[in-house]
């Protein structure tokens, strides 16, 4: 059990700055997901973390202890990679052992973990095979397994369900999940799949060209970005970002699409915006907060909208429709009969209390 | 493969390239035939004419002979000399071979160099290295050829052995390392069996090499470690009387390459292209 | 709790600091031992061998001082050297090509599925992994006038007693040679173009097939450039061989008749170890050296180009 300081953290390959002065804590038992796109430093970081890569400069302490110059093995820490990196001439067995072997722990100690660990993860009965003889749920499990016998201080996860199809994956987060509920290590767990930070992580911590872009509780990222790159990172679909130009009359404002048409903002959004008469912003509208219009009267700040249904993609549960909006293709996720062919005519309402109101030059979310 | 439901066209044009492979596999291998067939031949036999292309009966006087002058000594030498050598050529040529591959120790340049120490002929070093020989008094002996078939193999292992350590999984070496293996560890519990086949080629190749090497030992051996292409040549002369020698020597120094090679079968292409060609 | 946590305790291993600093210092250490015997074996020969070519050291004469390019200007009027470089190039020119050529239609014959391939396979790299002074001495039976079957081959089909003399023989000692080079070396080429064209992309073959494209505008605009690499590396395998040929001559014609068959090889050694003129033989080292790394470096140009 340990909780990790990373302070100042710098690393370059070359004349690539991979890490850029990052400063990082992971609480003790916490489970951290570094989420990002390709090429942030993400890996970078977590391999610097686990001691395969030397920082720069920086400090990097592990339960309250600087570990700049300890290597890998004597961090007392665990990893899963991306590949599995099973030793193919190994059977299950040795390799969940390899660990504590390298270690010299006690043989009878080694039988009782591995076969607590084959038991935790549903593996026991291929303990004899070789890795060639698992399926690629099958390989991770046995990786993972090969962590969990260190009863190490932190685990540290390398992209871990990268390799495998979409339906394992869903299944193997889970039991990721559950695994850290039940041995509550502390786990840095990287990965690109915005998916899996969100339903795993305590905290994501958002990275972009080798720095925090946002951290935080994963709702609280979700909904209270603090830039355009976050609002735009997480979801699925992605957010809808349609240019405009803010309008303030009164004590209201609204925002005014380049292509004409006027949505009028829901007054606790207005609040910072009094001065900002004639700013360029990018309206930000996710998806979800689209529905088809039910008469009556609205809810404040939602607005109806009226437009025409352009690609239509159900997905079963939910149909993705293409409208315009200010000219902007926007895609709206309706429920699954809302909609049912191209050219449609639908009234929508738009959910405008959760808008995202960002400053085009700077990415800043400024309400 | 079920020839009866192909149609009649597939099975001519089967048939044909079996014809065709039969024909170019005894063409070849026919040299090979007539060598192995004389080393069983009599003299009678080896010296009529019209040639006969098969001996009355298989009869090894041509191998008893070599066995009791003591010429086998030669086949004996060429083991010891290709064998230590090839030895000491994979370990310290893997041991190099690895830094190269992870750590890019010397960068680009000192695998060039290394590869370009292959591309060197070995009759230009061996006027030199003879004349070095001559003056440390290690001409005709063990240590002397040993030493150099080593050199000699050593940038073949470098090269080789680099391109399949360079395929062995970083994470894996990674993950050994976070389990707690130092470097050295590393090397000997995941990259060796990693590697082990790849490995074992490589070993058959340098053996081989050293095992067919002419002008060296023709050049650094006198009378006491000559090793089998030199005393082979020795039984060349105007006069055509040893040709029963002549082929049991070859013969004896031919098998054992046979042997190793048929077992790497699968290695071939990779070791005689250089690594170029992952067969 | 307390028992896992000792064990954890005693799982963390520190090593010592003569540990620490071997493992610091691994990647030198390792490569130190097979650098140190390439420059003992490789490189100090050649420097050692460069001092003397700028001598005049003979058999008789060990004359240490130095007579700057006086053995470098002498390779200029040397015309067996010459001569033997020529034989050298031609023997090159002409084996090079039929090999690859060969090796090319024998890669076509086993290119598609053939049951019992590895076998046939396995067979016929035999002529390869001989040595080849044994291929040399095989031969020398084979070409035999009287007691080699080539002679009576030959007379079957010529329906007349045919007697060539092929390893003395001014007209036939070449296509000997070559013929027995050819025949140890094809299967080298063989073997690798068969593996290269079992590479090439099958989609781009089906799709030219689709197209209805000729075989020859598929060899032309698919297969060629796609094993082009590989005729490239093996083409200078086999030519850095070639160009140093020495056993197969050695065990065939000895340089015979006359000097005729005589290799920048086997020249090299007959001025060193017979005439004992050591300077002079630096000097021509050299000049292979010079050769060979301008042939290579050109080739190596052109397959990088190619990339």
């Amino acid at each position: 059990m340990a909780d990790v300081k990373l302070s100042g953290v710098h690393k370059y390959y070359g004349n690539v700055h991979a890490v850029r002065g990052l400063d990082l804590t992971i609480g003790d038992g916490e489970f951290a997901v570094l989420v990002g796109p390709s090429g942030c430093g993400k890996s970078t970081l977590l391999r610097t973390i686990a001691g395969l890569e030397d920082p720069d400069d920086g400090t990097i302490t592990i339960g309250g202890a600087v570990v700049n110059d300890l290597r890998p093995r004597e961090r007392n820490i665990a990893m899963v990679f991306q590949n599995y990196a099973l030793y193919p001439y190994l059977t299950v067995n040795d390799n969940i052992a390899f660990g504590l072997r390298a270690r010299k722990t006690p043989e009878i100690e080694i039988r009782k973990r591995v076969g607590e660990a084959a038991e935790m993860l549903g593996i026991g009965s291929l303990l004899q095979r070789y890795p060639r003889q698992l399926s690629g749920g099958q390989r991770q499990r046995v990786a993972i397994g090969r962590a969990i016998v260190r009863k190490a201080d932190l685990f540290l996860f390398d992209e871990p369900l990268s390799n495998l199809d979409a339906q394992l994956r869903d299944e193997m987060r889970t039991e990721i999940k559950r695994l850290h509920h039940e041995i509550t290590t502390t786990m840095i767990y990287v990965t690109h799949d915005q998916v899996e930070a969100m339903t795993l992580a305590d905290r994501i911590v958002l990275l972009r060209d080798g720095k925090i872009e946002q951290q935080g509780a994963p709702l609280e990222l979700f909904e209270q970005p603090r830039t355009g790159f976050v609002a735009g990172f997480l979801g699925s679909p992605s957010i809808n970002l349609i240019p405009a130009t803010l309008k303030i009359n009164g004590g209201g404002a609204a925002v005014v699409f380049e292509s004409g048409g006027t949505m009028t903002l829901p007054s606790a959004k207005t609040t910072s915006l009094t001065s900002a008469e004639g700013r360029q912003v990018l309206v930000g509208i996710r998806p979800q907060h689209f529905s088809r219009a039910g008469g009556g009267s609205l809810r404040d700040g939602v607005v109806a909208y009226s437009a025409v249904a352009d690609l239509i993609q159900p997905t079963g549960t939910r149909t993705f429709t293409t409208i315009k909006i200010g000219g902007v293709d926007v895609v709206a996720e309706l429920q699954a009969h809302d909609v049912s062919r191209h050219g449609e005519r639908i009234d929508l309402a738009i959910d405008l209390n959760r808008v995202v109101l960002i400053d085009p030059a700077s990415g800043l979310v400024i309400a | 493969m079920k020839v009866g439901k192909l149609p009649a066209r597939k099975v001519r044009i089967l048939g044909l390239r079996y014809l065709g492979a039969t024909v170019v596999t005894l063409l070849f291998l026919f040299p090979v035939y007539w060598l192995f067939m004389i080393s069983f031949k009599t003299p009678d036999e080896i010296y009529h004419v019209p040639p006969l292309w098969v001996p009355a009966q298989i009869q090894f006087s041509n191998y008893y002979v070599l066995f009791k002058d003591g010429d086998v000594v030669a086949i004996l030498n060429s083991l010891i000399v290709a064998g230590v050598s090839s030895g000491i050529a994979i370990v310290l040529g893997t041991l190099c071979a690895y830094s190269l591959a992870r750590f890019g120790t010397g960068g680009e340049n000192l695998a060039m160099w290394i590869i370009s120490q292959r591309m060197i002929p070995p009759i230009a070093v061996v006027f030199p290295i003879f004349l070095l020989y001559v003056h440390f008094g290690m001409v005709d002996g063990f240590f002397g050829l040993i030493l150099l078939y080593t050199a000699f193999n050593l940038p073949y292992v470098i090269w080789m052995m680099r391109g399949y350590i360079v395929d062995v999984p970083l994470e894996l070496e990674e993950s050994a390392l976070v389990d707690g293996l130092n470097r050295w560890e590393v090397i000997w519990k995941v990259v060796f069996p990693m590697v082990r086949s790849g490995l074992m080629a490589t070993s058959v190749f340098t053996f081989v090499f050293a095992w067919n090497d002419f002008l060296f030992a023709l050049v650094l051996t006198r009378t006491e470690v000559i090793t089998f292409p030199v005393q082979l040549t020795h039984y060349f002369g105007g006069q055509s009387n040893f040709w029963g020698k002549i082929a049991a020597m070859s013969v004896l120094g031919t098998l054992p390459i046979f042997v190793a090679v048929s077992v790497m079968q699968r290695y071939l292409v990779r070791g005689i292209s250089l690594g170029a060609v992952k067969g | 709790m307390t028992l896992a946590t000792s064990l954890n305790g005693a799982e963390q291993r520190r090593p010592s600091r003569l540990g620490r600093m071997l493992e610091d210092r691994l990647p030198y250490l390792i490569v130190a031992p097979a650098i140190f015997i390439l420059l003992l074996v490789g490189l100090f020969p050649l420097i050692y061998s460069l001092v003397v070519s700028f001598q005049r050291i003979t058999m008789t004469d060990n004359d240490t001082s130095f007579v700057g390019l006086l053995n470098y200007a002498e390779l200029f009027r040397d015309t067996r050297l010459w001569a033997s470089l020529g034989h050298t190039a031609i023997i090159t020119a002409v084996a090079l090509p039929l090999e690859l050529l060969i090796g090319f239609l024998m890669a076509q014959l086993f290119i598609d599925r053939l049951p019992g391939r590895q076998l046939f396979v396995a067979l016929l790299v035999l002529p390869t992994v001989i040595s080849p002074i044994v291929a040399g001495a095989t031969w020398r039976l084979m070409f035999d006038v009287r007691f080699g079957p080539i002679g009576q081959i030959l007379s079957f089909f010529a329906g007349e007693p045919v007697r060539i003399l092929w390893t003395v023989n001014p007209a036939y000692v070449y296509p000997a040679i070559i013929i027995c080079e050819v025949w140890q070396w094809s299967p080298f080429m063989f073997l690798l173009l068969l593996a290269a064209l079992s590479n090439v992309d099958q989609s781009q073959l089906e799709a030219a097939e689709i197209d209805g494209a000729s075989y020859l505008r598929v060899l032309r605009a698919i297969i060629l450039p796609s094993i082009a690499p590989v005729i490239a590396v093996a083409c200078l395998i086999r030519g850095l061989d070639l160009v140093r040929i020495f056993d197969i001559i050695w065990a065939l014609t000895e340089g015979g008749p006359g000097s005729m068959t005589e290799t920048i090889s086997l020249y090299t050694y007959v001025q060193g170890f017979s005439q004992f003129e050591i300077s002079y033989t630096a000097a021509i080292s050299f000049l292979v050296i010079a050769l060979l790394t301008i042939i290579t470096t050109l080739v190596l140009k052109r397959m990088e180009l190619a990339r």
